[in-house]
C-alpha cells in the first residue's frame, strides 16, 4: 500500500509573501493570515434547531447566532452561516469536531471545515475603502458593527465575513473562504489595496 | 435587480441564481400529469412566483413574487425546507 504522508500546509502558502506590498510609506491595510485553527460546521437537524439552540447554549455560555452575527464565546466564535446554521472557529482542538459532536448528538449535523477554509484579517486606515471595492455589504460602522457577520460573495467568491473586536480604534474585518478560492482572493485583496500600501503577515493567533 | 434575502437581507443579483417557476407541485402519479409538471411553462407576462437560490450567501432557497414586466418584486419568502426550525419543529 502506498505510503501517504501528509504535509499540512496553508492554501496561501504560496501566494503570501510576508513584508510591504504597493505603495511606499505608510500602510493604509494589515493583511494578515490566521494559521492553524478549528473550524466546525453545525447544521440543525430538521426540526431539531431547538435542541441545536439548547446544547449550544450548555456548551459555550452563549446563545447560537440566529441573524447574521458573529457570537464571542470564552475560547471560540459562533459566526452565523445562514438559517439554523453557524460556524465554529476556535484554537487548539477545545472546540474541534470530536470535542462538538456529543454536544450535538442528535440535535445538529457536523462538518469539520479547518483545513477547508482560509482566514483572513483585514485591518487598516484602508480596510473599510479596500473591502468597498470587493464587496457590496455596507460596511460603515453605522450598519456593520462590531460583532457584524455576513455570508456573501467576493470577486464571484463565497465568503463569511465579520467584524471582529476593534485593533488600536481601527475596525477589523475578519474573512473565510474556501481553501482552493483563497489564492485568487488574497491576490484580487491585493490588487485593491496597492494604492494604500499593504502590510503582509501571518499569525497563529487570533487578532 | 436586488432581492431582499429575509435571512441576509438586500443583496445583489449576482449572489442568486434563478430556478424558475414556484407554481408546478410534483403529481403523485400518471404519466401526462408528470411530463406536464416536468416540461410545461406558463410564460407569464406579469407578477410570477419564482425560486431564486442564494448561492452566493446563505444557502437558502427563497420564493420570489417577481412582475416580469417591470422587475418589481412584492414579496420574498423562505422556500417550503429552508432552514430547519420551520420544518417539523
Amino acid at each position: 500500500m502506498a505510503d501517504f504522508s501528509w504535509d499540512v500546509r496553508s492554501p496561501l502558502d504560496r501566494a503570501l509573501v510576508v513584508g510591504p506590498y504597493g505603495a511606499q510609506g505608510d500602510a493604509g491595510l494589515a493583511l494578515t493570515e490566521i494559521r492553524d485553527f478549528d473550524l466546525v460546521q453545525v447544521m440543525a437537524r430538521r426540526g431539531k434547531a431547538g435542541a441545536m439552540t439548547k446544547a449550544t447554549k450548555a456548551h459555550f455560555g452563549v446563545a447560537a447566532p440566529e441573524t447574521p452575527k458573529a457570537v464571542a464565546a470564552a475560547d471560540a466564535t459562533l459566526i452565523w452561516s445562514g438559517p439554523d446554521q453557524f460556524l465554529v472557529l476556535s484554537k487548539g482542538g477545545r472546540h474541534a469536531l470530536e470535542m462538538l459532536a456529543p454536544v450535538f448528538a442528535g440535535s445538529a449535523s457536523l462538518s469539520d471545515q479547518s483545513h477547508a477554509r482560509a482566514l483572513i484579517s483585514v485591518s487598516g486606515d484602508k480596510a473599510r475603502a479596500t473591502l468597498a471595492k470587493l464587496s457590496s455589504i455596507d460596511l460603515h460602522p453605522g450598519v456593520f458593527g462590531v460583532g457584524a457577520a455576513a455570508a456573501t460573495s467576493m470577486d464571484h467568491t463565497s465568503v463569511t465575513l465579520w467584524r471582529g473586536r476593534d485593533r488600536s480604534g481601527l475596525a477589523v474585518f475578519n474573512l473565510l473562504v474556501f481553501a482552493t478560492f483563497a489564492e485568487s482572493l488574497w491576490h484580487t485583496i491585493l490588487d485593491s489595496a496597492a494604492e494604500y500600501g499593504v502590510t503582509i503577515s501571518h499569525s497563529e493567533e487570533f487578532a | 435587480m436586488r432581492i431582499v434575502c429575509p435571512f441576509c437581507g438586500e443583496r445583489e443579483l449576482g449572489e442568486f441564481t434563478y430556478l424558475g417557476d414556484a407554481k408546478p407541485q410534483r403529481p403523485a402519479a400518471g404519466a401526462d400529469a408528470v411530463y406536464d409538471y416536468v416540461y410545461l411553462r406558463d410564460n407569464v407576462a406579469g407578477v410570477m412566483s419564482e425560486h431564486w437560490y442564494h448561492g452566493g450567501g446563505c444557502r437558502a432557497w427563497l420564493k420570489v413574487t417577481r412582475n416580469t414586466l417591470t422587475h418589481e418584486i412584492s414579496a420574498v419568502e423562505p422556500a417550503a425546507g429552508a432552514g430547519a426550525a420551520k420544518v417539523g419543529a
